[in-house]
């Protein structure tokens, strides 16, 4: 299984190596999405892979070191209303996750293939994109 | 610039019988995309014997567009010098109490996301608009300042008025700088990371009329959901640009100047934008009828993608004249991806051609159920004009 988790770090715990852990002690594979780290801590965002049981065990040692978790079903929302489909969004989106439907000229937001990387937010005229995490 | 190159044009129709037509609803009517099959699959002199109208449309990010308003006069009254509608700077320099908005207009307190957009697809959507505003106080005009909400209810005249819109072709966008660049057309990624096109295309009014011979001063138009009409020549008409052997612009060319009543209009097709450190624009849908006068306009309104071309441009040269990275056509465009120096680029339409085709059967809707009159032009627009530029000059070479 896979999901995706919004990681917060207070000083203390930015200087864990947690993702040797998840790979080497947990055998998950994982995807850093976005990290950020300032004076207060830092923010992760990553995927992980692996059998739903170290996924769980992954979380339980990431709790213990005082990681905060929070998984994350979205990590960009659309505002339909507000989304014109004009496109704007789709040649800067790494992974396809906008794109043109050939037929009835829509933008199609495929969630599953968001990595919350958050390129389109800025680059939607209308608007009507939102990051969640 | 290269005449319109004449197929034998038959008899034809008269306006007059086509609105004759039209107002008995019994005009054969259809949507760009409708025609271009019906073309393909019988031929152009069957097409424009049988067909009357055409609907083309747009919608997209028009920049030189914005809204007057007479607000009402105040007791006492007053002669507005400043104001401000939502906190953007409207202009007040016309008599009492009426205001232009431009829709580039910006926020004076905001980093560039808010402007005169916004503010009028507020309006459009019913809301109410905080309205500040100064002046120096006459006999006339004693009042010096005021403080309230306008809304579409309270004004007298709203007004959509915009000087340059429905582009006729755009020119593409695509950067080969080393960082990103955030312009009117978009992010454009570094190291030609992706490029992004403006114009409908083959929906496109003005592309499928290519010498302006049915849309001109008078035409009655879709503007913004409502009902409304060209006024003028766009500013920056330039019709002398290279043509495709059948006419069509090869890069900006036309565009129009367009007015109507805000009060008519719907968010749908009004929409404020905010492009990053560029600041605002208005989206806005606009569709015109074209009438099928002859085997000429069917030939012109038979125009595919794959027959419409535009340059891709370096944007990251900050000049007037920027280098051309490409040629493309909008088939290309519209594939997704097109090649620059051997790099497949992904490509973005800026323009939503959703929404342009919505317009285009929106209005073939009201064409047919007799709420939309096709209207022939008063007036022709110029096939002579060509593009000046802004240098500095002394005050007897600006008269020159």
């Amino acid at each position: 299984m896979k999901t995706k988790l919004v990681l917060n770090f207070n000083p203390e715990s930015s200087n864990l190596p947690i993702t040797h852990h998840l790979i080497a002690e947990h055998g998950l594979l994982v995807n850093i999405l976005r990290a950020e780290i300032d004076e207060v801590g830092g923010k992760m965002v990553i995927e992980v892979s692996g059998k739903a049981d170290s996924i769980r065990k992954g979380i339980d040692y990431l709790k213990d070191a005082s990681v905060g978790v929070r998984p994350i079903k979205e990590g960009v929302r659309r505002d339909d209303e507000a989304c014109t489909h004009c496109g704007a969004c789709i040649s800067i989106c790494p992974t396809n996750a906008l794109s043109l439907d050939p037929k009835t000229r829509k933008v199609l937001f495929t969630e599953e293939k968001c990595v919350a990387c958050g390129v389109c937010i800025d680059a939607c005229p209308p608007r009507a994109m939102e990051i969640l995490i | 610039m290269t005449k319109p190159n004449r197929v034998s044009s038959g008899k034809g129709k008269t306006y007059g019988e086509i609105k004759a037509r039209a107002s008995e609803g019994n005009a054969m009517v259809m949507t760009a995309m409708e025609f271009k099959k019906f073309v393909k699959a019988n031929g152009v002199k069957k097409a424009a014997k049988e067909v009357d109208i055409v609907t083309t449309g747009t919608f997209g990010a028009m920049c030189s567009s914005g809204a007057y308003f007479n607000l009402g006069h105040s007791d006492p009254p007053i002669k507005i010098q400043r104001a401000w509608m939502d906190g953007v700077p409207a202009y007040a320099g016309i008599a009492a109490v009426d205001l232009y908005l431009g829709a580039t207009e910006l926020d004076e307190s905001n980093n560039m996301m808010h402007g005169g957009a916004h503010v009028i697809e507020d309006l459009v959507r019913g809301r109410a608009v905080r309205l500040k505003a100064t002046a120096r106080s006459t006999d006339c005009y004693p009042l010096k300042e005021i403080d309230t909400y306008v809304s579409l209810k309270t004004m007298n005249q709203a007004v959509m008025m915009n000087v340059r819109n429905c582009y006729q072709n755009y020119g593409a966008a695509s950067n080969s700088s080393g960082k990103t660049l955030y312009t009117y057309m978009g992010k454009l990624l570094p190291e030609l990371g992706n490029a992004t096109y403006s114009s409908a295309g083959e929906l496109s009014p003005l592309l499928n009329d290519p010498y302006y011979r049915t849309i001109g001063i008078g035409t009655r138009i879709f503007l913004g959901g409502g009902e409304g009409f060209v006024a003028w020549e766009g500013t920056q008409f330039n019709p002398g640009v290279a043509r495709t052997p059948r006419g069509v612009p090869k890069r900006p060319a036309g565009s129009l100047a367009v007015i109507g009543d805000l009060n008519q209009m719907s968010s749908d097709f009004v929409k404020g934008l905010t492009f990053t450190r560029y600041g605002t624009s208005l989206g806005v849908g606009m569709g015109v009828p074209i009438p099928i006068l002859d085997e000429d306009m069917a030939s012109a309104c038979a125009v595919t993608d794959d027959k419409i071309f535009t340059a891709i441009f370096d944007y990251s040269q900050q000049r007037r004249s920027r280098p051309v990275l490409k040629e493309v056509s909008y088939a290309e465009l519209n594939s997704g991806e097109v090649s620059i120096k051997g790099k497949r680029v992904p490509t973005s339409p800026l323009s939503s051609q959703y929404k342009a085709m919505e317009i285009t059967k929106i209005l073939k809707k009201r064409i047919l159920d007799g709420s939309f009159a096709v209207t022939e032009p008063v007036q022709r627009l110029p096939l002579d004009k060509s593009l000046k530029t802004l240098d500095v000059r002394s005050e007897k070479e600006a008269m020159k």
